[in-house]
């Protein structure tokens, strides 16, 4: 994410959160982390090292300060007028000091792990690391294939075009007798934007759910203004091979001279169009979804931390 | 059969109605003609239940006839009551068509021949000019309008719109989701419409959406009661006359200025320009004896200005003395200065020592007065500092000033005696302070905003000669030879001209011979060179920097197009007295000469580089050649997350003023809609209460002065203003956070329903108000988002 192309088109002061204030907050958790582990290897204690040494202390105690500060960013994101620091710089911190959080944790255990509140509480952690890593490569990767894929156009702007070809369509479809006008009908009736969870992230096209419902919401009213409806959801989906039937059926009819003119052109035109255009938002919503999709995990895996980690807390206090 | 009358009020707006109502008072022999059925018809075409403000506040009204901040509806039906038991004689439907004779004899003309004679005639017909009507039978029946306040008013109807323009664009494109919609053009094009109208229609038009008749005119309307459609429009086409059934016609075919009829009663304007308004003396009265102009028309846009002269013209015509409703302001702001007695002579003493105020009225110079500060800072006090983007204009009264212009030597400064004045610079550029300026001692200036100082310069000629003068002079000497006395440039002033250049207009090509160097006094233009049939834009150089000595210096033709990027000023200077002064100065010659080197170094990196050009035409045609501050996203890194929207909506009473997702991208460079902080902001063209200003940071910004009245929204060319209801309180983040309902910054439905508080204009004020700057480019986890200066841009065009 460093060097992008508008890096090297446009050197208006501004930065990346990766590279905030010259990597500052890379350089406090790398001496944190050369810190930590000089002391580990320093301290040698009856016993071998574990957490509850005074080191291990230490160390546990900087780990929950860590989390709990980590925790603290989606506050801070959403104080719009506090002027500590900017959200950059927040980001910045969090993504390196979250990293060696995993450091400090480990040396904190000190490699004892076993079934049990604690090694829970450690690896509630380390998948709040992991996904937080992933979030920071979408992060890297999807804005600009985004912005790639929108070409100008705005999410709002697609649908009303779209809407505009079904009606086009429609119309077109009228004059060209009621066989046509059915199978318009019927594929103005298939079309589909997303899909279901599992759908989108692994299969071809899943939004992001919100996402997915504001945009059936609004296609639902838009193609009701046809007196269609948008199928719920469990119907099948309009794949582009089904797409691709339409307009097979379409181009049967323009080589079979029925309605060889102008107008069944002009609707397999449409017909093209509207396939690219429907190709376009669900890859739009996919790439938004992936983008965006870690955040679900990060999020809810964040608040099972922290209830693993008061209950490791007070348990060894009990067992004290 | 003719009528005579005392008083002929001509126009029955606020500032008409109150002089009737006085002369009825009074029980003076008078007449109201009003073109419309009704009073007051700018009032009258007010949006539906729109909010009415009495501004300015602290102003006394005096008027026989109540006025308050209230509804629409509600004054005016209070008008009519009031004006109905004053017994004022209101002829409606009597459009004035001319206006001859003098004082004692005038005869005015009716729309419909008749002829109505008076002593005294007092032009009250505002600025809004004549509504153009449609000009042919049925014009005036039930299907025929001319205005649209809510389009989601119409469902399923067939309208038909006649018009070109924006408005007729906007209705057409509004009412077309709904209703079947018929646009009637005369030319073959839309093209005197903004481009993005003209590509909406035309767009709809091929889709179909809405039905397009071209080279075509209005024949007739008729109203069939009782039929559906309701209506029918007969129309000339090229190909003969078409019908068109239809619910109703919407005419959106612009108004007709006043200042035509105006001037065909014989009221002289100062200048051509479109601003410009006639001049009145302090009472009113115009250059033609016995014809009184107040209102709007006089240059005061508020209501409560309007009826105050009302009252006040009748008074003057009887010859009776009345202390002006503002006397107890000025009283106020004279009373610091030493040795103020009466305001009469204070307002003799400030146009005998400041010769640029002595061509004033003395109504110009009160209302001028009315508008400025009259300050008197102490000894060594900054009046402003080099850098600042403040606009106003300073005349010195009193005292002497020491101005600044090199920072590393204060010791060089200028100093300004009384009767000169300062700060013409950032008023005409639109830029930063150029210089510092001190006061000395027993200083006392008067600060002059600057919609106050344009409305000056436009209307008094010799005030805008003096300006101009000085400002050319001291741009000169600072730009060519500051180490200098004036003396040096004086060969340049002499043969120095001021030129404009539209937008896209070049001020010269590339191959021209170089005959003159251009100092870009407001604006900016793009530098670029044609290589291989395509246009490579090397760079981009804003107000205060000089184009066009490369060639003086070379002596070869021009090298490269200079292409005016906005609406562009130039102070020409001509090459050979230019070469002149190069030869007999040599500091003057080894410092453009450096500069020479510099520039023909960058360009040969810029033609390197070729999509720095790209960029900047891009950014160019954005707006950024005009702006002082602009919002960029860089796509590359924005993750979509709208917490840029949310920060601004939170700091800003729920109301975000930026939409990140509309407008253009290129190369992962994304102007969101937002303000641009432009340099002369056309947002303020035309604010009745001056609510618009320029904070010292640049920061334009909206006071709570506003009035709602919506015309900063559409003069903004970017489309950054909304009207909105701002709320004080905020959803709360620890209740989202636990419980849910409405974020801290997301959108409000409520603010549908936002009942009876008035609508005020919103847009970016920078947060200036905030702590730690712009919350938007705050409150952005990945720093995607940015604010560049045309500092930034400069870097940019230099590939630095
Ligand atoms: C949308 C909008 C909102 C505004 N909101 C406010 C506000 O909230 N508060 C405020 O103080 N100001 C407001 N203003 C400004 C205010 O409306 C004007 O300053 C005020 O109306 C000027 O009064 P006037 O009497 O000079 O002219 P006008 O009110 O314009 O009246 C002129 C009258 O003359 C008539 N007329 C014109 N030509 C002829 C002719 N040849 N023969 C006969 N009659 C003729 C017209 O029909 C009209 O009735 C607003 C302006 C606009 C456009
Ligand atoms: C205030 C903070 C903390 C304190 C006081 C603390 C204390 C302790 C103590 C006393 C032990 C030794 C218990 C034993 O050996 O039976 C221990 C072990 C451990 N702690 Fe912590 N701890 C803290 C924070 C953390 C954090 C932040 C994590 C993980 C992210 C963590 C994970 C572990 C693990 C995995 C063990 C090893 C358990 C085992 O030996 O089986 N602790 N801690
Ligand atoms: C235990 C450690 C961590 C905790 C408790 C934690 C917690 C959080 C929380 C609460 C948020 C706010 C989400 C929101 O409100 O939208 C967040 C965001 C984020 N985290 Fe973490 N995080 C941790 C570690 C990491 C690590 C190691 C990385 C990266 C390597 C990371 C990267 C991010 C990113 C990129 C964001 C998004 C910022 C934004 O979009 O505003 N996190 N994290
Ligand atoms: S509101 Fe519009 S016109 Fe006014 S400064 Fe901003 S961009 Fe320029
Ligand atoms: S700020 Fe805009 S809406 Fe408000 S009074 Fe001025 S021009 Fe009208």
């Amino acid at each position: 994410m460093a060097r992008t192309q508008t890096d090297q088109s446009l050197r208006i002061a501004h930065e990346s959160f990766l590279v905030h204030a010259g990597f500052r907050y890379l350089k406090v958790a790398l001496l944190l982390s050369v810190a930590a582990i000089a002391a580990y290897i320093w301290h040698d204690p009856p016993g071998g090292p574990n957490g509850g040494t005074w080191l291990g202390y230490t160390l546990g105690t900087i780990g929950a300060l860590q989390i709990a500060w980590l925790a603290w960013l989606g506050r801070r994101k959403r104080t719009y007028r506090s002027s500590i620091g900017t959200v950059r710089g927040w980001t910045s911190a969090h993504v390196y000091l979250g990293l060696s959080l995993a450091l400090i944790a480990t040396l904190h255990c000190a490699f004892h792990f076993g079934w049990n509140i604690h090694t829970l509480a450690y690896a509630l952690t380390l998948a709040v690391i992991i996904s937080g890593i992933y979030g920071v490569i979408a992060y890297a990767r999807y804005p600009s294939l985004i912005t790639g894929n929108r070409s100008q156009a705005t999410r709002e702007g697609w649908l009303a075009d779209l809407d505009d070809i079904n009606d086009r369509s429609i119309k077109l479809a009228d004059t060209l007798g009621p066989d046509v006008h059915r199978v318009i009908l019927a594929s103005i009736d298939r079309i589909r934007i997303g899909g279901g969870v599992r759908e989108i992230l692994f299969g071809t096209r899943e939004p992001e759910r919100k996402a997915f419902e504001k945009v059936q919401a609004q296609l639902g009213e838009t193609t009701q203004f046809m007196a269609t409806q948008v199928r719920p959801r469990a119907e099948p989906s309009v794949s582009p091979d089904q797409m691709q039937s339409t307009v097979s059926f379409m181009a049967g009819r323009l080589a079979g001279g029925v309605d060889a003119g102008e107008q069944a052109q002009k609707l397999l035109d449409l017909l093209a169009r509207r396939r690219d255009l429907t190709t376009r938002i669900n890859r739009d919503i996919r790439l938004q979804a992936l983008m965006q999709v870690w955040l679900y995990v990060h999020v809810p895996l964040t608040f099972a931390l922290l209830a693993a980690l008061v209950a490791h807390i007070v348990s060894v206090f009990i067992y004290w | 059969m003719e009528e005579k009358y005392r008083i002929a009020v001509i126009g029955s707006g606020p500032a008409g109605l109150s002089a009737a109502a006085r002369a009825a008072q009074r029980g003076l022999s008078h007449v109201l003609l009003e073109a419309e059925p009704h009073l007051s018809n700018t009032i009258f075409r007010y949006q539906k239940g729109k909010f009415v403000m009495a501004e300015p506040g602290i102003l006394p009204l005096r008027s026989p006839v109540s006025f308050a901040a209230g509804k629409r509806e509600q004054i005016l039906d209070i008008w009519n009551r009031e004006s109905i038991a004053l017994k004022v004689n209101l002829r409606a439907r009597s459009e004035v068509a001319a206006v001859s004779g003098e004082r004692g004899g005038f005869s005015i003309k009716l729309a419909d021949q008749s002829v109505v004679q008076a002593e005294f005639v007092v032009l009250a017909i505002g600025l809004q000019g004549n509504i153009r009507k449609l000009g042919c039978p049925g014009e005036d029946c039930e299907v025929a309008q001319y205005q649209l306040d809510d389009p989601d008013e119409y469902n399923g109807e067939a309208i038909v719109v006649v018009g070109a323009g924006d408005a007729a664009i906007e209705n057409a494109l509004a009412l077309a989701d709904r209703n079947r919609v018929t646009i009637v053009n005369r030319r073959d094009e839309f093209d005197r419409a903004k481009a993005a109208n003209n590509a909406a229609i035309l767009k709809a038009i091929e889709d179909g959406r809405i039905q397009c008749f071209y080279n075509s005119g209005p024949r007739r309307v008729e109203h069939l009661p009782g039929k559906r459609p309701r209506g029918l429009l007969v129309l000339n086409t090229e190909r003969g006359e078409v019908q068109v059934a239809c619910d109703r016609v919407i005419a959106r075919l612009g108004a007709t200025p006043p200042r035509k009829f105006v001037e065909s009663c014989g009221v002289k304007f100062p200048s051509a320009d479109p601003t410009s308004l006639p001049a009145v003396s302090a009472t009113y009265e115009s250059n033609v004896p016995g014809l009184h102009i107040i209102g709007a028309l006089a240059g005061f846009p508020l209501i409560k200005q309007a009826m105050n002269q009302g009252y006040e013209v009748v008074e003057y015509i009887q010859g009776d003395k009345v202390e002006p409703a503002d006397e107890p302001l000025l009283r106020q702001k004279f009373a610091a200065m030493a040795g103020f007695t009466s305001v009469d002579s204070a307002l003799a003493l400030i146009q005998q020592r400041v010769p640029v105020l002595a061509p004033l009225t003395r109504l110009q110079l009160r209302e001028f007065l009315l508008d400025s500060d009259l300050r008197t800072p102490a000894f060594g006090e900054v009046i402003f500092r080099r850098n600042d983007y403040t606009d106003s204009f300073y005349s010195i009264v009193g005292g002497e000033v020491a101005i600044e212009l090199d920072p590393e030597k204060p010791s060089n400064a200028i100093t300004l005696g009384a009767g000169e004045f300062f700060g013409e610079m950032s008023l005409i550029s639109g830029r930063r302070r150029s210089g510092t300026v001190r006061a000395g001692h027993r200083c006392i200036l008067i600060e002059t905003p600057r919609r106050s100082m344009n409305k000056l310069i436009h209307s008094v000629a010799a005030v805008k000669r003096v300006v101009d003068e000085a400002f050319l002079r001291r741009a000169i000497q600072a730009s060519v030879a500051p180490e200098h006395p004036p003396q040096a440039v004086e060969p340049l002033i002499g043969s120095a001209t001021v030129q404009t250049f539209k937008p896209g207009e070049a001020l010269f090509r590339e191959g021209d011979p170089g005959d003159s160097l251009h100092l870009i006094r407001k604006g900016s233009v793009t530098v670029s060179r044609q290589i291989d049939d395509r246009e490579i834009v090397l760079a981009y150089v804003p107000a205060g920097q000089y184009v066009g000595e490369m060639a003086l210096i070379s002596n070869l033709p021009r090298s490269a197009t200079v292409t005016a990027a906005v609406a562009v000023e130039t102070i020409r200077i001509d090459g050979t007295a230019f070469k002149k002064v190069l030869e007999t100065e040599p500091h003057v010659r080894a410092r453009f000469e450096a500069n020479y080197r510099d520039r023909l170094a960058r360009n040969v990196a810029a033609l390197q580089e070729p999509s720095h050009g790209s960029l900047i035409r891009f950014l160019m045609s954005q707006g950024v050649g005009e702006a002082t501050d602009v919002l960029l996203i860089d796509e590359s890194l924005c993750v979509r997350c709208d917490h840029c929207e949310k920060a601004c909506a939170d700091t800003h009473g729920g109301l975000s003023r930026l939409d990140r997702e509309a407008g253009p991208t290129f190369q992962n460079l994304h102007v969101p809609t937002s303000c641009r902080h432009c340099e002369h902001p056309h947002c303020m063209k035309d604010c009745p209460p001056d609510a618009i200003k320029r904070a010292p940071n640049g920061e334009v910004f909206i006071s709570d002065a506003c009035i709602g009245c919506g015309n900063c929204q559409r003069n903004c060319p970017y489309g950054v203003i909304q009207m909105g209801v701002q709320e004080d309180k905020r959803p709360s983040l620890w209740r989202w956070l636990l419980f849910g309902g409405r974020e801290p910054g997301a959108p409000d439905e409520a603010h549908h329903h936002h009942g009876d508080t008035p609508k005020k204009a919103a847009k970016c004020d920078m947060c200036k108000d905030q702590a730690g700057g712009p919350a938007c480019v705050r409150a952005c986890p990945t720093g995607a988002a940015l604010r560049a200066s045309p500092e930034d841009f400069l870097r940019v065009a230099r590939g630095e």
